[in-house]
């Protein structure tokens, strides 16, 4: 079937689609966002204005996704609205509703849990080393999955999406690329442990030595036992702690627990146990 | 002149962290700030300090999470503000304790713009009331001028009368106390990291995967980059493990048991 919007249309969607934030509110949340991000495409395939009326008054609804997951619901949703007849027209806003979950989970794991550390910790390491490119490798890099990204989430969703729902029903492919990318993530989020989180201590235990019985002869140093052990012993350690806690409270009370580490650091620092 | 700059600055990323996401992360932010203030060293410094320190910070479920873009702009320009002849160290300390509390008032902020922006449903519903797509164009427009305001102001007030007396302090903090901060500095990117681990262990296998990143980084020393190389060879042959599995099981049950928090 040939379809009716051009690539102007869908790169107006796309432009739409990128400011469908800023209406974000407590009531319907991108509701306004996803209406107005359709309305020229709707324009388009409804030249009836009654018509036009429906297909907007339904996209103001209540929606909330990822922004990559967005970009694909709207193009898929624009596709919808153009291939249904008049009466299967109840089948769109649950399918976009059935897609917003699975996609926003999809777009976190690719993007905010994967991707962003990924190359927000190279480039930490090249602007610690005070160099630029550690900030313009990751503007780069960032934006290459977030803008383009974005753009071909939208032709994609409108040209292939229909295709692709119904080629892979039962085959969650959704579900499939997202354990993958968590376990990139999982495994890059383990390595930052070692590399990024610094923590050392310069504390000394004397011993009495068996061997001459001079006291306080032999001195080691507790950072280079810990490190024989296991490198980084100190970070997992840390982190699992601070994991716990996390767990226990659901995520909230971030800002109060790095409240509680800065606090709790200087007081170690001062009994020189950091 | 400089504060000005900042500003407005503020006023465009604010909107930019709502719409098309470019410059929301500090390491992007924090450099730009350093530019116009003359210090870039600094700039890149607290960057990437901020950038580690707030890693995975992002909203899990319905809880909203500090606004690290304010909070990076304010931290970042008041330290290099002070700074006055200070060490890097002691700079980066400075931002790293400037950015929490920035970051939780201005969340505060954002809070009240979406409930603010609740009135736009009642506008929007009238548009498509009458099919009014041209109207549609303007609805994004009084949010925006709000959500760069939100930044633009307390960074403003924040630079115009915060910088003489954060400088008095920093100057009257012991040494141990900086170096503490500076030392936390490191610290703090655990919870950022204990927050990726939430979001993603979802079943008890996912453990391994963690400790094998691990193992790659502190005995062998790898880096990121080839630890991810590593990482999606193993996600691939992961991905060939389950699917065998489910062709066993023919599952329809969830087997990830835990749904995506909206």
């Amino acid at each position: 079937m040939e379809q009716k919007l051009t690539k102007r249309d869908l790169w107006t969607l796309f432009m739409r689609v990128n400011t469908m934030r800023i209406t974000l509110n407590y009531e319907t949340l991108q509701g306004v966002g996803f209406m107005r991000a359709v309305a020229p495409a709707l324009e388009k395939i409804y030249p009836d204005k009654e018509d036009l009326r429906e297909a907007m008054l339904r996209h103001t609804v209540f929606y909330n996704s990822h922004v990559n997951g967005d970009a694909a619901i709207a193009g898929l949703t624009v596709a919808m609205e153009e291939s249904t007849g008049p009466n299967e027209k109840e089948g769109i806003n649950p399918l976009k509703t059935g897609l917003m979950g699975p996609l926003a989970g999809l777009g976190d794991s690719l993007v905010k849990f994967t991707w962003v550390p990924i190359v927000g910790s190279i480039g930490a390491s090249f602007a610690l080393s005070g160099s630029i490119v550690g900030p313009i490798f990751m503007f780069i890099m960032y934006n290459i999955v977030n803008m383009v990204g974005r753009y071909y989430a939208v032709v994609y969703g409108y040209k292939k999406g229909i295709e692709f729902l119904n080629g892979n029903q039962n085959s969650n492919i959704i579900q499939r690329i997202s354990t993958m990318a968590n376990v990139v993530g999982l495994m890059v989020v383990g390595s930052l442990i070692a590399s990024v989180i610094k923590i050392s201590t310069p504390l000394e235990i004397s011993v009495n030595s068996n061997v001459t019985g001079e006291v306080g002869g032999n001195v080691i140093a507790v950072q280079e036992m810990l490190d024989k052990i296991m490198p980084s012993f100190l970070s997992l350690f840390v982190t699992f702690i601070v994991y716990r806690i996390l767990k226990k409270n659901q995520g909230k009370h971030v800002a109060w627990l790095i409240l509680a580490i800065m606090i709790l650091t200087i007081i170690l620092k001062y009994f020189g146990i950091l | 002149m400089t504060v000005l700059l900042i500003t407005i600055l503020a006023f465009f990323i604010g909107i930019d962290d709502v719409s098309t996401k470019l410059f929301r992360r500090p390491l992007l932010i924090a450099p730009l700030v350093g530019i116009i203030l003359g210090d870039l060293q600094a700039g890149l410094a607290i960057g990437a300090t901020l950038e580690i320190m707030w890693m995975g910070i992002g909203n899990v479920g319905a809880y909203m999470a500090p606004d690290i873009v304010t909070g990076s702009l304010i931290s970042t320009a008041l330290a290099i503000m002070s700074r006055n002849g200070a060490s890097l160290e002691a700079t980066v300390a400075t931002a790293v304790t400037l950015a929490v509390p920035t970051a939780l008032l201005a969340q505060q902020l954002l809070v009240l713009i979406e409930t603010v922006n609740v009135s736009l449903n009642s506008w929007a519903h009238r548009l498509a009331e009458n099919a009014d797509v041209k109207g549609t164009k303007w609805l994004i427009y009084p949010p925006a001028i709000m959500t760069g305001l939100a930044r633009a102001l307390p960074t403003f007030i924040a630079l115009q009368f915060g910088a003489g007396a954060i400088q008095t302090l920093v100057d009257s903090l012991p040494t141990f106390v900086i170096e503490g901060l500076s030392t936390a500095g490191k610290i703090i990117p655990a919870v950022g990291i204990a927050l990726l681990m939430m979001s993603m262990i979802k079943r008890v296998e996912m453990w391994m995967f963690l400790v094998l990143g691990f193992v790659l980084a502190s005995y062998l020393q790898l880096a990121v980059l080839p630890v991810t190389l590593i990482a999606l060879v193993i996600a691939y042959l992961y991905d060939l493990a389950t699917q065998k599995n489910e062709v066993v099981q023919v599952a329809a049950t969830d087997i990830d048991g835990e749904e995506y928090d909206l």
